[in-house]
């Protein structure tokens, strides 16, 4: 088919097709009363019509069994002067006139039976114009031959039933139109949210990762599916700049580290050529300087995949005091070894859910951190506990250093060390790691002072990784 | 011991090939998953050492394959794959143990030792003996000399495992995977501080120190 024969857009939508279908449907069904309505008014008005006839008829015989022909007549003069008259017309068994409101029979035999005739009477308007009135009746034959026709006008009654006809005609008419402008209506309106939906998906398709759907604010379906839609888009937008991030991430930052490497290799060689350095020696440093690399090579890995994901993989619901009692468990003695008084508070009962080996490296992370900067004699602290919001916080607080408040934002991001910190070992991934963890719970990562300053000491670091409330 | 290796990288294969010959075993190498397949059905093997991702066949296909047909042989994955999917796929299919690429050598020649020595203690064991060692793996009680030792659950736990693997090195990481069940790398030594305090319990007063520190590895408890 070409373009050009086809239908109408709007004509080949589904809900317009529906409306058709639904049209027939109801239009059959409306039929079917409009046409029982039919039957039981105009045919109920003939019927009657009838019935008035065969009564005239039946009391004008009874009248001639009564008292003979004259008395027949007598009758007929005194009802043509009644207000709706009947039309009457006695005659000779030769079909002569005797006397009646009608010159002649309107049945062209006057033997026929049953002998019944819908014929029509002329009439004469206020000012002399004929007009012809529809009338229907029948004759019987008398005893002694003479013929009887009654008949009535039936205009009022055809006028009745014309305006039936009208009625219904006007409401299967009503019926269509309504109809199929209801459907068009419909069928518009559906197009026009589809088409929403239809561009944005077009778009996509064409690579425009940014298009989303407007959302009306109706609430209805369309509005439901526009925004599934665009929260589909938005993670699909977001695990694609993930990708392409952790891509140049990755290229980004093992670039130094093996720019460094290099140079200590050169620099190394060139020592042991020119007799000054120690081979095994040189070749021991660039072992460690190796696993140095792989070890930032592997955080940097983790690090990327996390965000890529989006959500961290096999989350499950577990009891956060437990895990955070294991972590305790494992750092306890290297506080102890490094004069620091550890301590751990655990709110019982709690429920989280997330993937437990990333988040026990995260608190190994954030313990990691607190060790390595709290002066000896200083404490740390591990707390688990449920916030009034429902949130679950892990939350490590130290004595050490601290961070400015306006270096906090700061330290999360990828590869930065305070000035501070510099002399501790470290690629200052840890808390980029927690970051990642905590982003791929759906959770997020506060700093905040820690017990503040008193004397040397202080004001110390708290951190906390906040998951959201469990199912 | 007898020791097959499975490993398309030809290069790793080798330097695995000459650490594990030097330390006094025998190696078989093959160079893709079916000839992996055909080597282990012809041999008999103390260790595998597989490789999961090759041609032809992969790690996980030749283990499942080699489990289904009865072969009991200890399997240590090696895999560029880190994730904790892939290392429980790994386990699932029949791996022993699981090792991410890339690593030290004396971390695969430690849990190749570790594997082997596993085969041997089939038998349940209730008493664990290493030299004046005693473990009641029921009482829960450690004595040397007689004299009763009194250790924390966990100390008990990393005491079991070196004890099981006496006389063999073991490392930080096999200890913080196999005792604490983590598979993470902590940037502080918070595993040299568990073995010191145990070692401080164990050797302390004797005149002989059983838990030793291998360098560049970890540590080896000598009976």
């Amino acid at each position: 088919m070409s373009p050009g024969m086809r239908l109408p857009r709007l004509f080949r939508t589904t809900p317009f097709r529906l409306t058709l279908l639904f049209l027939a449907l109801f239009g059959a069904a409306a039929s079917a009363f409009l046409a029982y309505i039919y039957v039981a008014t105009a045919g109920e008005a003939t019927r009657r019509t009838d019935q008035e006839i065969t009564r005239e008829m039946n009391s004008l015989v009874a009248a001639y069994e009564r008292a003979g022909v004259d008395a027949v007549n007598q009758s007929l003069i005194e009802r043509a002067a009644s207000e709706r008259p009947f039309l009457y017309l006695l005659m000779k068994s030769d079909g002569t006139r005797i006397s009646g409101s009608i010159a002649e029979s309107p049945l062209e035999d006057i033997n026929a039976v049953p002998a019944r005739a819908s014929f029509s009477v002329t009439d004469f308007d206020v000012e002399g114009r004929p007009i012809k009135h529809p009338a229907r009746g029948f004759q019987e034959h008398l005893r002694g031959g003479e013929i009887l026709f009654v008949g009535a006008d039936v205009s009022e009654d055809q006028a009745y039933v014309g305006k039936i006809v009208n009625a219904l005609r006007g409401a299967g008419t009503l019926v269509v139109v309504l109809g199929l402008m209801g459907g068009v209506l419909v069928s518009r309106n559906v197009s026009r949210s589809m088409a929403g939906l239809t561009d944005v998906v077009t778009a996509v398709r064409n690579g425009d990762l940014g298009a989303r759907a407007p959302v009306r604010g109706t609430r209805d379906e369309f509005d439901e599916l526009a925004e599934g839609l665009n929260e589909m888009l938005d993670r699909l937008e977001r695990s694609m700049a993930g990708h392409r991030h952790a891509g140049d991430a990755i290229a980004h930052d093992l670039r130094s580290p093996l720019t460094r490497l290099r140079a200590r290799l050169e620099v190394a060689y060139l020592d042991v050529e020119a007799g000054k350095g120690d081979p095994e020696q040189a070749l021991g440093q660039a072992l460690e300087d190796t696993d140095g690399v792989l070890k930032t090579f592997g955080a940097v890995l983790a690090i990327a995949r996390l965000q890529a994901a989006g959500s961290a993989p096999d989350q499950v619901l577990f009891d956060p005091a437990q895990l955070a009692a294991d972590i305790a468990e494992l750092y306890e003695p290297l506080c102890e070894d490094a004069g620091l008084d550890f301590q751990a508070e655990m709110a019982e009962g709690l429920q989280a859910r997330g993937n437990q080996e990333f988040l026990a490296q995260a608190l190994a992370n954030l313990l990691d951190n607190a060790v390595k900067y709290t002066p000896s004699g200083g404490a740390i602290m591990l707390r688990v506990r449920r916030r009034s919001s429902g949130e679950i916080e892990f939350s490590i607080t130290d004595t050490g250093p601290g961070v400015p408040e306006e270096d906090r934002p700061r330290v999360v991001e990828r590869f930065v060390r305070l000035e501070n910190s510099r002399s501790q070992p470290g690629a200052g991934l840890g808390l980029s790691l927690v970051g990642a963890v905590a982003e791929a719970h759906g959770g997020r990562l506060e700093l905040a002072e820690g017990p503040g300053k008193v004397g040397e000491i202080g004001p110390g670091l708290r951190v906390a990784l906040i998951l959201p409330r469990a199912g | 011991m007898r020791i097959l290796i499975v490993e398309d990288d030809l290069e790793a294969a080798e330097a695995m090939d000459r650490g594990l010959t030097e330390g006094g075993h025998a190696c078989v190498r093959a160079a893709d998953g079916e000839e992996g397949l055909k080597a282990a059905r012809d041999g008999e093997f103390d260790v595998m050492i597989v490789d999961r991702m090759m041609p032809k066949m992969d790690g996980v296909t030749l283990v499942e394959t080699i489990r289904r047909e009865g072969d009991q042989t200890p399997v240590l994955f090696l895999s560029a794959l880190g994730e904790i999917n892939d290392r429980v796929t790994g386990l699932q299919a029949g791996g022993d143990d699981y090792l991410v690429k890339p690593y030290a050598f004396a971390e695969l020649s430690a849990r190749v030792q570790a594997l082997s020595r596993r085969r041997e203690t089939g038998s349940v064991q209730t008493l664990l003996r290493v030299g004046e060692l005693e473990m009641d793996l029921i009482g829960r009680s450690v004595c040397r000399q007689g004299k009763e030792i009194d250790l924390q659950p966990r100390e008990f736990q990393l005491l079991e495992f070196m004890m099981r693997h006496a006389g063999q090195s073991v490392t930080r990481t096999m200890l913080l995977e196999k005792v604490w069940e983590y598979h993470f790398d902590p940037q502080t030594n918070v595993i040299d501080v568990h073995v010191s305090r145990l070692r401080s319990k164990i050797d302390k007063g004797f005149d002989r120190a059983m838990l030793l520190t291998v360098r560049g590895a970890g540590y080896r408890l000598e009976p």
